[in-house]
C-alpha cells in the first residue's frame, strides 16, 4: 500500500468515526425527543387562554431555533472556506443546511397548526413568517445551486456566498419582531430582559431546546460524516 | 366568571405527530445512505 492509499485508508477510519459519533448523539436526541413529549404531556401545565394548543410552542420554539443555529452555521461554514479553502468546511456547510432544511419542515409545519387556533388563520404574510419563508427559500436555493455546479471547487465557492446571505439574514429573522408591527409572539427567552414564562414551562421550554439542539448535533455530525466518506471515495475514483 | 379552557388538542396532537414523523423519517434517510455508502467503499 502506497503512502497515498495508507492516507485515503486513515481519511475513512475517521469519517466512519464522526459517523459512529453521530448516530450515537441522533440515538441520545431521539430519547430526548420521547421524555420531551412525556414532559409536555404529563408534567407541564396547559395555558389557560390558549388551551393545549399552546404546547406547540415546546416544539415550534426549538425547532425555530435549530433552523436558524444550522443556517448560521452553513453562512459561517461557508465564510471560514472562502478564507482557509479547507474542502471540510464546505462538506460541513452542505451537512448544516440540509439538516437546517429538516428543521424548517417542522418549524413551518408546527407554527401555523399553532396560528389557526390562536390567530384564526394558518398563515399571516407579517414580517416574522415572510423573513422566515424568504431565508427557507434561500436554502432550497443554495441545495438547486450545488445541485447544478459540477466543479466542486466552483460549487463550495458560490454556495458559499448564498449561505453567507442566509446568516446575514438570521438578525433580521430574529429581530424583525421588534423592528415591525407583527402580530407574532416576541421572544421568550433571547430577549434583554427576564423570560417571561411560569418555570414549569420554562423548565420544559430549556429541556425541549437541549433536545432540539442534540438532535441538530447528531444529524449534522453523521451527514458531515457521510460526506467526508463520499468527498474521500470521489478523490479515490479521481486518482 | 371562569373561562372555559379552549378545546383545540388535535393541533397539539397533529403538530407532535408531524414533528416525530419527521425526526424518524430524517434519522432513517440517514441511516440508509450511511449504510449503502459503507457497503459500496
Amino acid at each position: 500500500m502506497t503512502e497515498h492509499q495508507q492516507s485515503r485508508a486513515m481519511d475513512r477510519i475517521k469519517a466512519a468515526a464522526t459517523v459512529r459519533r453521530g448516530l450515537i448523539t441522533t440515538a441520545i436526541g431521539l430519547v430526548g425527543l420521547a421524555a420531551t413529549i412525556v414532559l409536555v404531556q404529563l408534567y407541564t401545565p396547559t395555558e389557560a387562554r390558549q388551551g393545549l394548543a399552546q404546547k406547540i410552542f415546546y416544539l415550534h420554539a426549538p425547532t425555530a431555533w435549530s433552523t436558524l443555529l444550522a443556517f448560521s452555521l452553513c453562512g459561517l461554514a461557508g465564510g471560514l472556506y472562502l478564507w482557509l479553502r479547507d474542502p471540510r468546511l464546505d462538506v460541513f456547510a452542505e451537512s448544516s443546511a440540509e439538516v437546517g432544511l429538516v428543521f424548517a419542515a417542522m418549524m413551518l409545519s408546527t407554527g401555523p397548526l399553532w396560528g389557526k387556533p390562536i390567530w384564526g388563520t394558518f398563515w399571516q404574510w407579517e414580517p416574522r413568517l415572510t423573513l422566515t419563508l424568504l431565508e427557507v427559500f434561500l436554502f432550497i436555493g443554495y441545495r438547486a445551486l450545488r445541485g447544478a455546479i459540477v466543479d466542486p471547487s466552483e460549487r463550495a465557492r458560490y454556495s458559499a456566498i448564498v449561505g453567507l446571505l442566509g446568516l446575514a439574514l438570521v438578525p433580521f429573522v430574529h429581530l424583525s419582531v421588534y423592528l415591525f408591527r407583527t402580530i407574532h409572539p416576541q421572544p421568550i427567552v433571547l430577549k434583554p430582559s427576564a423570560p417571561s414564562l411560569p418555570w414549569e414551562m420554562l423548565r420544559t421550554l430549556f429541556f425541549s431546546l437541549a433536545v432540539f439542539t442534540v438532535l441538530y448535533l447528531g444529524f449534522v455530525t453523521a451527514r458531515y460524516g457521510l460526506g467526508l466518506l463520499r468527498q474521500s471515495r470521489s478523490t479515490e475514483h479521481a486518482d | 366568571m371562569q373561562t372555559s379552557v379552549p378545546a383545540n388538542g388535535g393541533y397539539m396532537v397533529a403538530a407532535y405527530v408531524i414533528v416525530s414523523l419527521i425526526v424518524l423519517l430524517y434519522a432513517w434517510s440517514l441511516a440508509r445512505r450511511i449504510h449503502r455508502e459503507l457497503r459500496d467503499s
